[in-house]
């Protein structure tokens, strides 16, 4: 601490000049630097599958189920960690059926979805009075109108919308040929029905959804897809998709008994409510409340992987929190990689931990996203360095 | 080859060829270590000082720890400086205990202990002409300029209103130092008129972290900043300011000049990272003819 005390009196506003003279300086508490304790929930490890389009891509003809146990499978045989020694299982997904059921004690997330076989139009069981209560009532609105009125109320351009949109297409582009996914990318044996009727197996390891030869005038040139004179395409929206990733969780006094290695540490994590219609902001609060928690500010994350739902809503807490576009989402998001919806927030997660791996040094990184029905979910994770 | 030493407490020995920058030898210590030196004697040896008030001794042909450890400072040792007299083994130390020592490496106690300054030493330079004389910076404010055969320092300069935490020799003319300070500003000295400084660099925006003369120029010299930033000055010109590098993105805490390819400057900063390079603005010039 002395140190400290030293440092910071170097720093003091009396000593300074120039243009930052004015500008305040104070020492704050990171929680987040607390080295290392055994109650730490820790990351061991992450895959993912890779991403196909929904309804005509590599999955279209696989169950949920074998997305979930290639994922899975695939995560604890890189360990070596036998089944048995998994307190808890949890698995994300929206549009299963009896989704939501089964939460306990946390050991271990899987994220599956598949939108080929299930239908988002289908709310499921809920009561008349919903439609008596305007805001429960707007948890019914669809996603993309909720973009549009992002759009609309904060004036986020087509323009900007389809800048966005190319950025994330280029970024995963550049990813994917140079190799950078195949980290995270588990690849799987499946069944493929072709336009003829003619099964055959194909085996999927690259997303079947990044448009490389995207470009701006292509994108200028489709049509809005939720409403007549609207800003939100297919093309700035994130994709339909199936797809699964798991990570592996544990209490760092467990892990380190297995002998299990430490890919990143689970930080502080925020969920926050936002107004339904308007579902896409959840990331601009979200993201400040984990912050907080860690005690760390955006200036000491390096990397925030913040979900593509719409490039709307995307650049809109991109540019309310202030974070410098290089950090976000560099090797794209869900507009070119697609949105299996139970699956991303564990996808984020596997790709973020890569990212901030191969850069190698001890960093911190973010993910956060936007949920339907109007909240906001923000993690920091810290990965420890090589 | 360069080195580095770093507030965790390791000591990186590095080595640059065309290939980049590799690590020979590194070296822990359970304290922080502020400063390092090579010694003139003996290309595998060099010295460090840790914030246990202790001064290490290491050879890289010696991975398993260090040969000796000095430990008489009761605060952390800021600075190490090996004297540049060939054949003599004589270190000074300088301490936030408020003193600077001298140490002949044969010996396991001090030599001489020279008190004066009222505040933390930051910096302790031999002189690069003048044998037995050297020159120490503190937290005090002030400049002093000590020679080993008395015990009491020659000559006080209050150079600053604030902390010195650097300072340099010239290389070229005995009488002339450079110190770096924590009101951002620069000021070279010349000895035999202290009343006022030669020179005032200004231009860094936080305090200065270390400066050097280059070993080539008469007056070319480089400083490191809290602001990230190093800057290259000649303080012969009414625009002293040659060049500002920011290629770091943390306080830049390290700084020397190769003296054996002219202009190369090697840096270090909390980034943890290490440069080496040419600044454009030395590139181009020729060796000083002194």
């Amino acid at each position: 601490m002395h140190r400290l005390r030293v440092v910071s009196g170097h720093l003091s506003p009396q000593n300074r000049l120039g243009p930052y003279s004015h500008a305040q300086i104070a020492r704050s508490e990171c929680s987040a630097s607390l080295p290392v304790a055994a109650d730490d929930i820790v990351v061991v490890h992450g895959l993912r599958t890779a991403i196909g389009k929904a309804k005509r891509g590599s999955f279209k003809d696989t169950t949920p189920d074998e997305l979930l146990s290639a994922v899975m499978s695939a995560v604890l045989r890189d360990v070596g960690l036998s089944p048995d020694k998994l307190g808890d299982v949890c698995v994300g997904n929206v549009l299963q059926p009896g989704a939501g059921a089964l939460m306990v004690r946390v050991a271990q997330f899987l994220r599956v979805e598949s939108m080929s076989l299930r239908s988002v139009g289908n709310p499921g069981d809920v009561s008349s009075r919903l439609m008596d209560n305007a805001k429960a009532r707007d948890c019914l609105i669809p996603m993309g109108i909720t973009s549009e009125n992002v759009a609309e109320r904060f004036g986020i351009s087509r323009e900007k919308q389809d800048a966005f949109a190319l950025s994330s297409q280029q970024k995963a582009s550049k990813a994917q040929e140079r190799g950078v996914f195949q980290q995270e990318i588990t690849p799987l044996t499946t069944r493929f029905v072709d336009e003829d009727g003619k099964e055959r197996t194909i085996v999927v390891s690259k997303d079947d959804g990044i448009r490389p030869g995207t470009t701006v005038e292509g994108l200028a040139k489709l049509k809005p897809a939720f409403k007549p004179d609207g800003s939100t395409t297919a093309g700035n929206s994130s994709q339909v998709s199936d797809g699964a990733a798991a990570v592996l969780l544990g209490r760092r006094s467990m892990v380190e008994a297995l002998n299990l290695p430490v890919m990143g540490v689970l930080r502080a994590c925020a969920v926050v409510g936002v107004p339904p219609d308007l579902m896409g902001i959840g990331p601009a609060y979200a993201i400040p409340a984990a912050l907080r928690k860690s005690g760390l500010s955006v200036a000491d994350v390096d990397v925030f992987e913040i979900n593509e739902a719409f490039a709307s809503q995307a650049a809109y807490c991109v540019e309310k929190l202030g974070i410098p576009m290089e950090k976000v989402n560099p090797n794209g998001g869900a507009i070119a990689l697609g949105h299996p919806l139970g699956c991303t927030g564990a996808r984020q997660v596997v790709t973020l931990l890569n990212e901030l791996k191969r850069r190698g040094k001890r960093a911190y990184g973010v993910v956060s996203m936007c949920i339907g029905t109007g909240m906001g979910a923000a993690a920091v994770f810290e990965y420890p360095g090589n | 080859r360069g080195l580095v030493r770093s507030g965790c407490g390791t000591l990186l020995v590095l080595d640059q060829d065309e290939g980049g920058i590799k690590l020979i030898r590194s070296f822990d210590w359970n304290d922080g270590l502020f400063d390092v030196t090579w010694s003139e004697n003996n290309e595998h040896v060099l010295v460090t000082g840790a914030g246990d008030g202790s001064v290490q001794v290491w050879d890289t042909a010696n991975p398993r720890g260090p040969l000796q450890v000095l430990k008489e400072h009761t605060q952390e040792v800021y600075s190490v400086d090996w004297s540049q007299v060939r054949g003599e083994a004589l270190l000074l130390s300088g301490s936030w205990d408020h003193t600077v020592k001298l140490w002949d490496l044969e010996r396991p106690q001090s030599l001489c202990t020279f008190r004066g300054h009222e505040g933390v030493v930051y910096s302790t330079v031999w002189s690069p002409h003048v044998t037995s004389c050297f020159a120490s910076a503190s937290g005090d404010g002030t400049l002093r300029v000590w020679d080993v055969k008395m015990g009491v320092s020659r000559l006080v300069i209050p150079a600053h209103n604030a902390e010195i935490l650097s300072c340099d020799w010239c290389k070229y003319d005995q009488n002339v130092l450079v110190t770096g300070a924590v009101d951002c500003g620069l000021r070279v000295w010349d000895l035999r008129s202290t009343r006022q400084p030669v020179a005032e660099l200004l231009g860094h925006s936080y305090a200065i972290r270390r400066l050097k003369f280059s070993p080539f120029h008469r007056t070319l010299l480089a400083s490191c900043s809290y602001d990230f930033t190093v800057r290259i000055w000649d303080f012969s010109r009414p625009e002293p300011l040659l060049e500002t590098l920011e290629h770091h993105t943390e306080f830049v805490c390290g700084l020397d000049f190769n003296l054996h390819i002219p202009n190369q400057v090697v840096d270090c900063a909390w980034d943890e990272t290490v440069k080496v390079y040419i600044p454009a603005s030395l590139a181009d010039l020729q060796p000083c003819a002194d």
